[in-house]
């Protein structure tokens, strides 16, 4: 062989090596990553079921009595039951308790069914000096709400509020639509038609309110007394200002989106403190605001509840409640 | 990505080679404390899926799935880049992660949604005066550097990747 030949088979073959080397390397990097990826599904997969494990399956039992009370609150408890009381302030285009909802509305349901636990729901709007269709969509969705209350189905359509939340920003809770959601109930057509009949009303007043009445008492406001005054102001406040000031607001006496609003307005002075009424959901244990951590979670809340006294309902049941039961 | 030995060994004796791995071990320790930080702040999960819900970009049943399991990502991106496992890839994922973040934030921007970018905890509409876009966007900008640093010279002391033959 020549010195030519020889030459070439070791550069063959020293390629040859090179070749092998780098495929093995290769490989053995992707069985590198192929280890990492089955950590990030591990750490991912047991996380996941660590989370949901405490998530029931859906309680569809009997529900526990509901009462309207004097403010359009509901509370949800079999007659003289002695439980901690959990008071549940959402309003119906929040997000977060859209979540609140879905996450520990069964858990309350049940609790309340055995008698562990004292439900008092307590709709506010919270978004009513919002945008319109945010702040249309917060207010109708309450005053529905409290309509259904009058016919001893609160509770039930507070669900299908929540579970057909509109997009925050898009128009929803159509007239039609919350019509039909109470239709879905085991309701007469009597009860219907009364519902339909308010509901047309309520929904008017809120057209009113959100579309001519607020913005124009907003724009007076801001020049009146400024921005920085005006952030300030609950909704309330600005009112009882607009009152003296030439925006008379009686055409939400009697109604229930006035009510909706001064129960909003009463929820900002009740509490202080670390304990203040701040935004929704709050959830509020023997009337002690509970951390997100808590309220957010079907072990936290599950826990508080269970390791708590029982409590007082702070409301009275209207009286003349026509046939809330 | 795959061809891990192709990273020109610098000349030895060079300030880079000498300082180059402890850049990198930084960036992985740094980016770690972000990732982890990123998602206990998303706890409890019901309001991570509200933030990723605000979006508006996933049914609800996926936007849930997200909300749980994106905080657990993030979290199994830093354990591999604590413990120095498969860097190279670690790192490329991660930066991967931020443009996608970028991503969500500017088609939140394009839409005209005023939300939070709901990056560490908190999430859902804020007022339209009050967003943030320009600074979320460039902090994960930032993010995506560290991942990017990490992707390209992922040799770095203190990682298991060493033992096991990898980015020595």
């Amino acid at each position: 062989m020549g010195s030519e030949a020889r030459k070439r088979a070791r550069e063959r073959l020293k390629e040859q090596r090179a070749k092998e080397k780098k495929a093995a390397a290769r490989r053995k990097n992707l069985i590198v990553i192929g280890v990492a990826a089955a950590v990030i599904v591990l750490i991912v997969g047991i996380g996941y079921a660590v989370l949901n494990s405490d998530r029931g399956e859906g309680y569809t039992g009997p529900l526990a009595a509901q009462t309207l009370q004097e403010d359009g609150s509901v509370v949800m408890a079999d007659d003289g039951v002695e439980a901690p009381v959990i008071e549940v302030y959402a309003d119906y285009q929040c997000p977060a308790c859209r979540q609140f909802e879905l996450t520990n509305g069964d858990l309350l349901k049940e609790r309340a069914a055995q008698g562990e636990a004292i439900v008092h729901f307590r709709p506010v709007s919270i978004f009513a000096q919002q945008q319109v269709p945010i702040s249309g969509n917060s207010l109708r969705g309450g005053a529905a709400a409290r309509i259904a209350a009058d016919h001893g189905v609160f509770v039930e359509y507070n669900d299908l509020l929540f579970e057909n939340q509109p997009t925050e920003g898009r128009e929803g809770f159509s007239t039609d639509q919350l019509k039909e959601w109470f239709a879905g109930l085991e309701t007469s057509p009597e009860q219907q038609e009364r519902f339909d009949a308010r509901l047309d009303e309520e929904a008017a007043v809120v057209t009113e309110f959100t579309e001519e009445f607020l913005p124009a008492l907003t724009e007076d406001a801001l020049q009146e007394i400024g921005q920085e005054t005006l952030g300030t102001m609950v909704l309330t406040d600005l009112l009882t200002w607009g009152a003296d000031n030439g925006h008379d607001p009686a055409f939400l006496d009697g109604t229930y989106t006035g009510e909706l609003i001064d129960a909003t307005g009463s929820a900002y002075t009740r509490y202080s403190g670390d304990n203040a009424f701040r935004g929704t959901p709050a959830v509020y244990l023997n009337g002690v605001l509970l951390d997100n951590n808590t309220a957010m979670t079907v072990r936290g809340l599950s826990e508080a509840i269970a390791s708590a006294s029982p409590g007082k309902v702070e409301t009275q049941p209207l009286d003349n409640g026509g046939d809330a039961q | 990505m795959d061809t891990p030995d192709e990273t020109p060994a610098p000349a030895p004796g060079s300030r880079w080679a000498a300082v180059q791995p402890w850049i990198t071990l930084a960036c992985r320790l740094a980016l770690a404390g972000i990732l982890v930080y990123a998602a206990a702040s998303k706890y409890p999960p019901a309001l991570s899926v509200q933030a990723v819900e605000a979006y508006d970009l996933f049914p609800h049943e996926l936007a849930r799935l997200i909300g749980y399991t994106l905080p657990l990502f993030e979290l199994a991106l830093a354990v591999l880049l604590l413990v120095g496992l498969a860097t190279r890839f670690t790192g490329a994922v991660t930066a991967l992660l931020m443009v996608v973040f970028i991503a969500g934030i500017l088609s939140a921007m394009a839409r005209g949604l005023s939300i939070d970018c709901g990056c560490f905890g908190g999430g859902g509409a804020v007022d339209p005066g009050e967003t943030t876009y320009g600074l979320s966007i460039a902090r994960d900008i930032g993010f995506a550097a560290l991942g990017a640093f990490i992707a390209l010279w992922p040799r770095s002391p203190l990682a298991l990747d060493r033992p096991l033959g990898l980015f020595r």
